[in-house]
């Protein structure tokens, strides 16, 4: 028995849709979701911001799309091992914190030799951490070669907390005492 | 005999029938006249309200109304699509209008060129094959519209918001848009219904105004779908700042060339597919030699469009990049990176289906065989290629398995999942399928020139450099830092698209005036070769898709990269197997109609019923 063309071009076409749908089923199937709602407390410790922080820096923040930490070779971006170190010595008179603030809230401003500029600014859309968001993403970061200090309370060039007093010229941080006017739970996303 | 009675009896049944007719309608007309009008019977109003259902039934309608008086009106954000959701009903819907959209777009281009073509030779053939190819045009277009009112009726009731945003931005460009689909439509129909009946020049003008309209209407259709990717021209909170900005946006034209380049390619995979249909249903030589040589001019107008398709991606993948390195990286490093895998088998497919194609039409040529030799080393390098190029940078694997190789890269062919080396292949592939152009083109022919082996020494000395070159720059790229790594696919794809034009110019005057050893045999062609173009189509079919998945799909849980978030349940970025489930769906859907579409432009050919049911001894021979 001859099978029509008409019949084997229909299978022809089925065979290969099914096929490339068949290859799809191969490769790692991950459903990515949006960020979920979650809260920052007003009374988080630095410990507690850490942990939040390296959250951040994977979910919300997308930060280890890009960067990693413990690598080494043909990177496309800086690795963050001991960036905490690099960090507070990079540029003299600055802090740490100050230059991880700029780095994020103004990233162009510090471009790693040998590295093309591309990080977003991290507090606009579409990552558009909040200022306590990015506070906690910066403990996390002290803690890549160093020891974390941040606070919710602790002011810098580009964030003062409510209540709290102005960052230091020079680009002294300081830790501000919490004060009743800070809101007791700043709804944010992660 | 049979035939003369059944014409008497239909020659009597037709008055008789009009009699009865007119007597019906007689009686019916004189029964109504004669009855005076009364007002029928209805139950007094105070019995049927009186009963406890009734007055249930009014106190409901009475509260609702109150309820509805009462609620202010809020404008919906979402609505939802029955069964599978708003997402898929919307990603179809676009799929399906893109696909005809692209196909009506595309093949305007090349029928364009080809009439041209025989207007300036004189070959009638070529007339009747830009005609033939236009015949496929008109109900794609009826089909593109009916999609894109649906998806646009769509967008409105399930993406109310979305929608109002993007209309608030882009309100201007659309009576703009709306008058160049009126113009599409008198173009298309002019140089359709219009084929013969005027100068030809004034004909070819026709067409030229059809594709400059068409491409207007894409690039401003590019606008919209690209400023959700990467929106400019507006405030950090969405307000519009510049509509010309909006729509200039990074993104805007490496898509407006990408599309260009990619309809070409598919609406000459698809025409060669609806050539390779009329190859397997042609029952004489004549009608086998012409589709097999319209099959060919389809294919060839895909696989030379499909060269240069990588490096207008290279360009849109560097200006995404540019607009957002986030967005870049979760294209290529993140939740997409999977997809890639998926494109290198489509594209590697794509590739070794034309070369075979090629090969298997040097069958045609008497004498081919010298050139044929060189098959299995073009197959050696295809195969190695494809290999590279769908090599994964880390690999499903256990833990166990994990630790033993360092990593989820392995050891050795980790190295070939990189960009370096994918890069590489696909420019080897290009400059392979281009040499299996080349040598079909000089099946039967011998250059006659007095610098002949100058010539081809030449050649082959462009073509070894160039591939020795980007293999070169392949390797250098693995002991380089990333910023000058990423400026090698630069010098790579020169290379390759430089070996190309020195190639061919030498070529065009190499074999200007050839001595034929032997003719092309059209119509001498295996069955399976008509398979393999409709293998082809559907994978530039499926091809599409995905890419158009991506393309969208990058931007996550933004409508509106950055500006307008998704917050409807279909936030999330769904699986690559759901994505490839739901472009397989599409794919089916497209063929199944532009089946339809081929079988109505075969209508075109069958003479007429009358002609048809009074010869049946003819037909029945």
């Amino acid at each position: 028995m001859t099978i029509p063309h008409s019949v084997r071009i229909a299978g022809l076409v089925l065979v290969t849709t099914a096929f490339y749908g068949y290859v799809g089923q191969l490769v790692p199937q991950r459903e990515v979701q949006p960020p979920t709602e979650t809260v920052l407390r007003a009374d988080m410790t630095t410990a507690d911001m850490v942990k939040v922080g390296g959250e951040l820096m994977v979910g919300k923040g997308l930060c280890m799309t890009c960067h990693t930490i413990g690598k080494s070779g043909a990177l496309r971006f800086p690795d963050l091992e001991g960036v905490a170190t690099r960090a507070s010595t990079r540029i003299p008179g600055m802090s740490e914190i100050e230059y991880f603030a700029k780095s994020l809230y103004a990233p162009d401003s510090f471009i790693v030799a040998g590295f093309n500029p591309g990080m977003p600014v991290i507090n606009k859309p579409p990552i558009g951490l909040t200022d306590q968001e990015i506070l906690c993403v910066i403990a996390f970061l002290q803690t890549l070669g160093g020891t974390p200090t941040v606070t919710l309370q602790t002011s810098h060039a580009y964030y003062t907390p409510p209540g709290g007093a102005p960052a230091a010229p020079g680009g002294a941080p300081t830790n501000a005492t919490p004060t009743n006017t800070t809101p007791a739970q700043a709804p944010v996303t992660r | 005999m049979n035939g003369l009675s059944n014409r008497k009896l239909l020659f009597v049944l037709g008055p008789v029938t009009g009699l009865v007719m007119f007597g019906a309608v007689l009686v019916i007309a004189t029964f109504l006249t004669n009855r005076e009008y009364t007002q029928p019977y209805r139950a007094p109003a105070a019995v049927v309200d009186t009963t406890p259902r009734a007055a249930g039934l009014e106190a409901e309608r009475t509260a609702a109304e109150a309820t509805a008086r009462a609620t202010p009106y809020v404008e919906a954000e979402y609505r939802a699509f029955p069964v599978v959701g708003s997402r898929v009903a919307i990603w179809a819907v676009a799929q399906l209008h893109l696909l005809f959209a692209a196909f009506v777009l595309a093949v305007p281009i090349f029928a364009v060129l080809i009439e041209a073509i025989g207007y300036k030779t004189g070959d009638k053939r070529y007339d009747r094959l830009a005609y033939e190819f236009t015949k496929l045009l008109s109900v794609s277009f009826s089909l593109t519209a009916t999609f894109g009112a649906a998806l646009t009726f769509m967008l409105i009731i399930l993406y109310p918001k979305f929608t109002n945003y993007m209309m608030s931005v882009f309100s201007p460009t659309f009576l703009p848009y709306v008058g160049l689909f009126f113009a599409e439509a008198f173009f298309l129909y002019t140089y359709y219904y219009g084929w013969g009946k005027f100068h030809p020049l004034v004909h070819l003008a026709l067409g030229i105004g059809l594709n400059i309209v068409g491409t207007a209407i894409m690039f401003i259709a590019n606008a919209w779908l690209t400023f959700m990717m990467s929106p400019n021209g507006i405030s950090d909170a969405g307000a519009l700042i510049s509509v010309w900005e909006a729509i200039y946006n990074f993104t805007w034209m490496p898509i407006n060339v990408h599309r260009v380049i990619a309809n070409v390619a598919f609406g000459g995979s698809v025409a060669a597919a609806y050539a390779a249909f009329k190859f397997l249903q042609a029952t004489t030589d004549e009608e086998r030699a012409h589709y097999d040589w319209m099959g060919y001019i389809g294919n060839f107008v895909a696989i030379i469009a499909f060269l240069p398709l990588p490096f207008a991606g290279y360009w849109l993948a560097k200006e995404i990049y540019a607009y957002s390195q986030t967005l870049g990286l979760t294209m290529m490093g993140g939740a997409f990176s999977w997809l890639f895998i998926i494109q290198a088998v489509l594209i590697g497919n794509l590739f070794l289906g034309a070369n075979y194609y090629l090969w298997l039409g040097m069958g045609r040529v008497k004498g081919a065989q010298p050139v044929q030799k060189f098959v299995k080393y073009l197959l050696i390098a295809i195969a190695i290629c494809f290999m590279v190029w769908a090599t994964p940078r880390s690999i499903i694997a256990t833990v166990a398995e994990i630790r033993s190789m360092g990593g989820s890269s392995h050891p050795i062919l980790g190295f070939l999942g990189v960009m370096s080396a994918k890069n590489t292949a696909v420019n080897i592939l290009i400059l392979t399928t281009y040499m299996s152009f080349l040598l079909y083109r000089r099946t039967g022919k011998t250059a006659t020139v007095a610098w002949a082996k100058t010539g081809h020494t030449a050649q082959l000395l462009i073509f070894a450099s160039a591939a020795i070159f980007v293999i070169f720059l392949g390797v250098y790229g693995y002991f380089v830092e990333a910023s000058v790594r990423i400026g090698l696919s630069v010098p790579q794809v020169s290379a390759v698209l430089f070996a190309m034009v020195a190639i061919t110019a030498i070529d065009y005057f190499l074999y200007r005036r050839p001595k034929m050893t032997a003719d092309v045999r059209w119509g001498h062609m295996p069955a399976i070769s008509q398979y393999v173009l409709i293998f082809i189509a559907v994978t530039f079919t499926w091809l599409m898709g995905l890419m158009g998945y991506v393309r969208s799909g990058l931007r996550q849980h933004w409508h509106v990269y950055g500006v307008i978030r998704d917050t409807s349940p279909d936030a999330f970025t769904p699986t690559l197997g759901f994505a490839t489930q739901v472009v397989s769906v599409t794919v089916l859907a497209f063929f199944l109609l532009i089946g339809f579409v081929f079988w109505l432009a075969s209508l075109h050919d069958l003479p007429d019923f009358d002609q048809r049911s009074s010869h049946p001894h003819e037909r029945s021979s």
